[in-house]
């Protein structure tokens, strides 16, 4: 794939100026254009003066708290129960591990808002989970952000232990190591960056989770108000402004997390 | 030593291994020689305990292992793709066994380099090195925990023709400064040759025979064994002649007569007669030979075969492979619809029952 696209790419130097060619530039064009001019609109709508101002307002800084602490644990649970989560079925065949694994991607296509009335039902009045009392409190938005975020971390873990040599870990069997050792001493270290890209994902995902947290914890000033349902708030009550200060630091953010990830991502084999 | 007693191992429909016996004695290099897909690593795996056989047993130094998992059967493995560990410097790899087994020394690890020649590649990135290298750093991590025995499979078919000679004949001195007991995987007659104490040849997951290289390579006691160490040309025949004193017999096959060193057999008993390329001479003219064996014949083809001509030559109705030089290729002028005449020693002529 590579070398292919390397090769499309030496000749496009030598014949520049194919009608094709131009074709794909307009097309390009429009399109990134489209976007940057969007990006744009929400760059321009704030001074950094009103910026400043409306971070520095109690309601929006205890937002921008909440979504940090939130996501912070939702990235150590995520780790704690996705990184053996993710080896076990990367190690592991047995009846019925593929149904398990489109169950574990299904959180990441269907409509978070759908999951979140999963969690509703499931911790509400006559729910299984009903006496951990977790709706409308800070536990039910990490629940949310937990179910919606951490599939990514499981996928991306998972891809980087299946992508390990498996003599590598029979080598290490062979050496005397036993298989928690192997785990601890080749397959972690191995699946490092892997598992680095997971954590930035889903902790992207926790940050910038609505629709989920929305359904289980309500919108609740000061309580269970996080940045992106403090934009939705702010937006519908007509103060653009505090919207537009948060929704420029989570594109911030989210523009950090992709530099990371494509990092990341790239030197995901350690072997180069 | 390492005892494989009825091993039985499938893969769904597929029988890998059928009730396989195997010896390898204490100190020695017994090579496993087979075709692909004959069950060769396999094999190596069970031994390891990196698969579980189905059925049958195994014992080292007369200890059955079967349940005994990987890490606790002391039993070193190296591999084809060398499985280094990419994220640990070449100290850290060999490093590797001793700290999982808890031992933290490391002028063993220091030895070990040394022994296999890779002083002053310690803090090197494995993955940069070359795979003669590599491969080396493998050997040094399989017996830095000297372990009871090695496991080898195919360790050498990734390197390139100069590296994989080199390698080869330091495996072999190595094995026998160790005296580690090892078995060693390969497809490559030349390497079961030279590094094999013993040679098991293995077909369809049995070992079809044993024993020491000259026996499997010239005197080999089954037709699949006498086709896959080379033996182009091989004739049903049966004896038709007994000379005791002179120590020869006669065989006939269908189109020729042949004359082969005496065996105790009887008129008539059916054998196959097998003679290796390379031990027939082929000339223009009838020169006369001391040998005992003459036939005339027609080239049909010639073609190069490594770095010997093969001629393809219809002896009565039937073909005989030799191997001659380049030179005897353009000295003697051959080309194809030459007639020319083969000779052969009656002891090149090798008698399967």
């Amino acid at each position: 794939m590579v070398g292919y696209g390397l090769c499309e790419k030496r000749l496009n130097s030598i014949y520049p100026c194919s009608s094709f060619h131009i074709l794909l530039s307009l097309i390009a064009g429009i399109f990134f254009g489209f976007i940057v001019s969007v990006i744009a609109c929400l760059l321009t709508a704030t001074s950094f003066t009103e910026f400043i101002d409306v971070i520095r307002s109690p309601e929006i800084f205890s937002s921008i708290i909440l979504s940090l602490e939130t996501s912070f644990v939702v990235v150590l649970l995520a780790l704690f129960f996705g990184v053996p989560s993710a080896y076990f079925l990367a190690t592991r065949r047995f009846r019925g591990s593929s149904i398990l694994d489109t169950l574990i991607d299904l959180p990441i296509v269907s409509p978070p808002l759908v999951c979140g009335l999963a969690i509703l039902i499931a911790f509400g009045g006559q729910g299984i989970f009903r006496h951990f009392e977790v709706l409308f409190t800070i536990k039910g938005i990490i629940i949310a952000q937990l179910f919606v975020a951490s599939p990514f971390l499981i996928r991306s873990a998972r891809t980087a232990f299946e992508s390990i040599n498996p003599d590598t870990i029979k080598a290490a069997r062979t050496l005397g190591a036993s298989e928690f050792y192997t785990f601890r001493k080749i397959s972690l270290p191995l699946a490092r960056n892997g598992i680095i890209s997971g954590v930035v994902m889903t902790w992207a995902r926790a940050l910038g989770e609505f629709g989920a947290t929305a359904m289980v914890a309500g919108c609740i000033p000061y309580r269970t108000e996080t940045m992106t349902i403090g934009i939705y708030m702010h937006a519908m009550s007509g103060d653009l402004g505090a919207s537009v200060a948060l929704s420029l630091l989570l594109m911030f953010s989210a523009f950090t997390t992709l530099i990371v990830f494509k990092y990341f991502g790239r030197y995901n084999d350690p072997s180069g | 030593m390492i005892r494989l007693d009825e091993v039985c191992k499938s893969f769904g429909e597929n029988d890998v291994l059928r009730s396989l016996n195997l010896n390898a004695k204490n100190g020695e290099m017994l090579v496993l020689l087979g075709p692909s897909g004959c069950g060769k690593t396999t094999t190596l795996s069970i031994i390891a305990g990196l698969e579980k056989e189905d059925r049958g047993d195994i014992y080292v130094d007369g200890a059955r292992i079967n349940n005994v998992p990987p890490e606790k059967r002391d039993i070193g493995f190296v591999f084809q793709n060398y499985a280094l560990f990419p994220h640990l410097s070449v100290f850290e790899n060999v490093r590797f066994g001793l700290k999982a087994r808890g031992i933290d020394n490391k002028n063993r690890v220091k030895e070990a380099l040394e022994t296999v020649g890779l002083d002053g590649f310690d803090n090197m990135n494995p993955m940069k090195l070359s795979g003669g290298e590599q491969q080396r750093v493998a050997l040094a991590r399989a017996i830095v925990t000297d372990p009871r025995c090695i496991l080898m499979d195919e360790p050498l078919s990734s390197l390139d023709a100069i590296a994989r000679e080199r390698l080869r004949y330091e495996m072999k001195r190595l094995q026998k400064e160790i005296g580690v007991t090892s078995i060693y995987v390969t497809h490559d007659q030349v390497e079961a040759m030279i590094l094999g104490d013993r040679v098991a040849v293995l077909n369809k997951g049995t070992v079809e025979e044993v024993g020491i290289p000259e026996k499997i390579f010239y005197k080999p006691e089954s037709e699949f064994v006498a086709r896959f160490v080379g033996m182009k040309n091989i004739f049903d025949g049966k004896v038709v002649s007994l000379d005791r004193d002179e120590g020869v017999m006669g065989v006939s096959t269908e189109n020729f007569d042949l004359t082969a060193v005496f065996m105790p057999l009887g008129e008539g008993d059916r054998v196959k007669a097998c003679i290796r390329p390379e031990e027939i001479i082929l000339m223009k003219s009838n020169q006369g030979t001391s040998a005992r064996n003459l036939i005339s014949g027609k080239i049909i083809n010639i073609f190069p075969n490594g770095h010997l001509m093969r001629v393809l030559v219809d002896v009565h109705g039937d073909e005989m492979s030799v191997d001659v030089t380049r030179l005897a290729v353009h000295n003697l002028e051959l080309k194809s619809g030459d007639d020319v005449h083969l000779t052969f020693k009656a002891c090149s002529v090798h008698v399967i029952l």
